[in-house]
Order: C-alpha cells, then sequence, then structure tokens
C-alpha cells in the first residue's frame, strides 16, 4: 500500500522525527564541541589582554597577575577560571559592583594594568580591554583592544581595528577639573583627551565612550587611590638592602623592621604571602 | 537541462541577484568592505550547496504541505552544525562569519533555490545548481563591494589604494566618497549593474 504523504498523519510522524533528530544533533554537537569552544574563547580573551599589555607574544601565564579590585584594593586571585567566567559574562560584568576583575603586569619596574570594558554599540555588545598605567591622582591609557558583536561594517565596525584603537594610546583619563574626559569627539578630536570619531559610525561612538566611562569608572577609586601611594613607592634603604628579600619563605624579622620603618611591604614574596593571608581571613 | 548549463548559467544570464532578484538585502549589508562581501559570498555557496544536495535527497519522502517548514530546518541545522563546527575548530573563521550566520540563514537564494531547484532535481544536479547560485551570488557582491570599498574607504582588501599625499588632509585634491559606505549605494551599484547586464542580454529587457 502507498503512503498517502499528504495524509495528516503522516505530516504529524514525519514532523516529530524531523524535530527529534535534528534536536539530537545539535544537542550532542554543542555539548560536545563545548570545551573546545570554550578553550578557544579564553585563548582569544588572553591575547586581547596581552595586546591591550602591549606584548602580544609573551605568555599569559607567565607575566600576567590576575586579580579583582575588593574595596579599592587589589588582590591577587589564584585561580583564574572565575574571572574568565565573569568576562565571557557580558551582563554579569556590566552588572558586577564588587570583586572587579583585573589584570596586573610589571615590566621593566613600569605596572600596568588591565580593565575588561563592556557596553552596547548600535546594533549589539561591544566590549574589549583597556591598558592603563597610573599617574599622579590620574591614569593613561597605554592600550586598547575592542571588539564588537555585530556593527556596521566599514563604519562603527572599524572600532575593532588597530588604527582606531591607537589613535587612545597616551590619552590621559581625568582633565584637570578631575572629570572623566576621554572620548571619541565627533567632527574630530577638539583636546588632547579626545579621539576622533568615525565618520558615520556616531552611535557606535557614543557607545564606546559610555562604555570607558561606566567600565572604568567603576575602578575609580583603585585607580586614583593608588596613585596617590605611587609617591611613595621609592624603596627604602632597609628595603633595598634586606638580603633576603628575594629568597625569604616567610614574614622575615629584617622585613618586619623595615615596614614599619617606611610603612608598605618591601619583599615581594612576603607580599605574596601577606595577600593570601587577607584574602583568607575574608572568607 | 545540461549540467554544464546548469553550473554557467545562474554565473550570469540567470545570475540570482541581478535576474532573480534574490537576495538584494544581504548584497546591501556585507558590501562596504570586500573581505566580508568574499566572506559571505563563499558561506552562502557553501550552504546553497548543500542544503540544495540534502532537500534534494529528501525530497521524495517531504510531504509538499510543510516543505516550507521542512527547508527552513533543514537550512538551519545545516548552518548553526557548521558555526558549531568552526567555532571548535576555526575560531578565526568563524569570528568573521559571526554576524552573518544569521543573514545566511534568512538569505532568500537558499531558500529560493531549494523550492525552484533541488526539489524537483537529482542531487547531484542540485549540488551543482546551489554551487553556481553561491557563485553568481558572490560575484555580484564582490564587484558591489569593489567599487564601495575602493570609492568610500579608498581601499581594496583593507590595503591602501589611493595614495596617502591625494587626500586633502595631506595637501591633496581627493577625499572618499562618504555615501559610499551607506546602504542605499548597493542599491544604486546593483542598478547600474543590471543595466549593464541588461544592455548586453537583449532577451532579459521587457518589452
Amino acid at each position: 500500500m502507498a503512503i498517502n504523504k499528504n495524509s495528516n498523519a503522516y505530516i504529524i510522524i514525519y514532523t516529530v522525527v524531523m524535530v527529534v533528530i535534528v534536536g539530537a544533533l545539535l544537542a550532542f554537537l554543542a555539548t560536545s564541541l563545548k570545551d573546545k569552544q570554550a578553550q578557544n574563547v579564553l585563548n582569544e580573551q588572553q591575547n586581547s589582554i596581552l595586546k591591550a599589555f602591549g606584548e602580544p607574544d609573551a605568555d599569559f601565564n607567565e607575566v600576567v597577575t590576575i586579580g579583582s579590585i575588593t574595596n579599592g584594593q587589589f588582590v591577587a586571585v589564584e585561580d583564574g577560571a572565575a574571572t574568565f567566567e565573569l568576562i565571557s559574562d557580558r551582563k554579569k560584568l556590566a552588572d558586577a559592583k564588587d570583586n572587579l576583575p583585573i589584570f596586573k603586569m610589571e615590566k621593566d619596574g613600569v605596572v600596568k594594568y588591565v580593565l575588561p570594558i563592556v557596553g552596547k554599540g548600535l546594533w549589539g555588545d561591544i566590549w574589549g580591554f583597556v591598558a592603563l598605567q597610573q599617574t599622579e591622582n590620574n591614569a593613561v591609557i597605554t592600550g586598547i583592544v575592542m571588539d564588537h558583536a555585530g556593527e556596521t561594517p566599514g563604519l562603527g565596525a572599524e572600532i575593532a581595528t588597530e588604527k582606531w584603537q591607537q589613535k587612545f594610546n597616551g590619552k590621559t583619563l581625568y582633565d584637570e577639573a578631575g572629570v572623566f574626559a576621554v572620548r571619541m569627539q565627533k567632527g574630530g578630536a577638539q583636546n588632547e583627551y579626545q579621539v576622533d570619531a568615525i565618520t558615520g559610525g556616531t552611535k557606535t561612538c557614543d557607545g564606546v565612550n559610555a562604555m570607558l566611562e561606566t567600565s572604568i569608572g567603576k575602578y575609580e577609586s583603585f585607580l586614583l587611590g593608588v596613585a596617590v601611594e605611587a609617591e611613595s613607592d621609592v624603596e627604602c634603604e632597609k628595603c633595598a638592602s634586606c638580603p633576603e628579600r628575594e629568597t625569604c619563605e616567610k614574614q622575615c624579622d629584617e622585613c618586619t623592621e623595615c615596614e614599619k620603618q617606611c610603612d608598605k611591604q618591601c619583599c615581594s614574596s612576603c607580599e605574596d604571602k601577606n595577600v593570601e593571608s587577607i584574602k583568607g581571613e575574608e572568607e | 537541462m545540461k549540467l554544464s548549463k546548469n553550473f554557467t548559467n545562474p554565473l550570469a544570464a540567470n545570475n540570482p541577484v541581478i535576474v532573480q532578484i534574490l537576495g538584494i538585502c544581504s548584497a546591501l549589508a556585507v558590501t562596504v568592505k570586500l573581505e566580508p562581501a568574499f566572506v559571505m559570498g563563499l558561506s552562502v555557496t557553501f550552504v546553497t550547496a548543500f542544503s540544495n544536495l540534502l532537500m534534494s535527497l529528501l525530497r521524495n519522502g517531504v510531504p509538499s504541505r510543510i516543505r516550507i517548514i521542512v527547508q527552513l530546518v533543514v537550512i538551519a541545522t545545516l548552518v548553526i552544525v557548521v558555526d558549531q563546527f568552526l567555532r571548535a575548530y576555526m575560531y578565526d573563521v568563524s569570528k568573521q562569519l559571526s554576524v552573518y550566520v544569521g543573514l545566511i540563514i534568512t538569505n532568500c537564494i537558499v531558500m529560493g533555490r531549494v523550492e525552484a531547484f533541488a526539489l524537483g532535481n537529482k542531487p547531484w544536479a542540485s549540488f551543482v545548481d546551489g554551487v553556481a547560485n553561491g557563485l553568481g551570488y558572490t560575484i555580484i557582491l564582490v564587484i558591489v563591494a569593489f567599487f564601495r570599498e575602493l570609492l568610500g574607504s579608498g581601499t581594496l582588501f583593507g590595503m591602501t589604494i589611493i595614495p596617502e599625499d591625494w587626500y586633502i588632509a595631506n595637501g591633496g585634491f581627493y577625499s572618499n566618497t562618504g555615501l559610499m559606505l551607506f546602504p542605499p549605494m548597493a542599491l544604486i551599484i546593483v542598478g547600474c549593474i543590471i543595466w549593464i547586464h541588461r544592455t548586453i542580454n537583449k532577451d532579459l529587457q521587457e518589452k
């Protein structure tokens, strides 16, 4: 007996079978490829951070310290997985108010921080990383990496190109009145804080401005707070002469004594130990 | 119809964009630069080819009353499967494509060819038809993007073509045509291509 292909029974069975097969296929694919995809995303984030630092070829795990800003203080984080998970979830990152993710890199005595930034462009999310170097009561952008979900190619999408990103380098965040001043200015930069906006991409540039202001604004107390301390960043003589400062395992007496004098941590490995103990107390 | 004709026809005489007027929407969206136009063209070629092949294999079992739904499911599944694989194994390519995945699924050429050709023809012929239509689409996209990128941004595939010192900003006489960056110019360029094409192929002209 030939099957009547237009009977309701045939259509219903056909649909059900089709949906089950397709659903199973997609579910299987999504689960089996998930780890690999997550690894790709992680690699890309790490590369973007290194690019923002200006060290695209460095080994992320060696040169970058993952941390978070808790109560305005930098705290090193042992396990970076949670940090990257937060950065991947852009909505959660935008809502985050405390324990803000941050990356620290020290090279030739210069400390730079990279902050994740997230915002809305014209058609969808825009995000990226901005590298900052603290100055007195201020901070300077040393690198920025931005990406987008669906900005117009040739217009708003230009924010993802190096040509536009380089324009941010060397810009100071706050003007003399202490107001956040870095922005993409329509019609061309009019002062030293501004960057040329993209012709035809005004809405995306507005999104970039809002993104920079809100995302960096959350770190303001940290950025400006440490900037004041930066003045006393010169090592006291005792610290410099401490014989065990490179190797000591615990808070040695020399360290304790000299810290009393200069009111700061002098021994780098002690510092790490202390940070851990502070973290332990909070937990 | 012969297989060779099957292949050459959609490239010019029966081009999907300028004769069948399919896929115009994405031709406006992705032709600001050559690179995305090229990537989009190749992706659509891939999807038309394989959705044609799959639907042609399934054509005898598909109930005609729900054939459009079945087509949509097949096309969407195909696109998502490919996207998932790219994300796992060719991450850079997938980033390039991410914007267009939605555009590929809804591209009229894909469904147009499945409906018009694959449902009534053998698998191999359908596959060839899919490839040819995809390439016909790519050709038009690349032509439009060539003019838009050259005149709008002064570059081709991101490389600077117009010498820097020609620009007014550097004391020259030239400036990029900002209008080229906007979608209406794509429509006007497509219109010009149709004009030239019909002048050559007189049998296409409507009396």
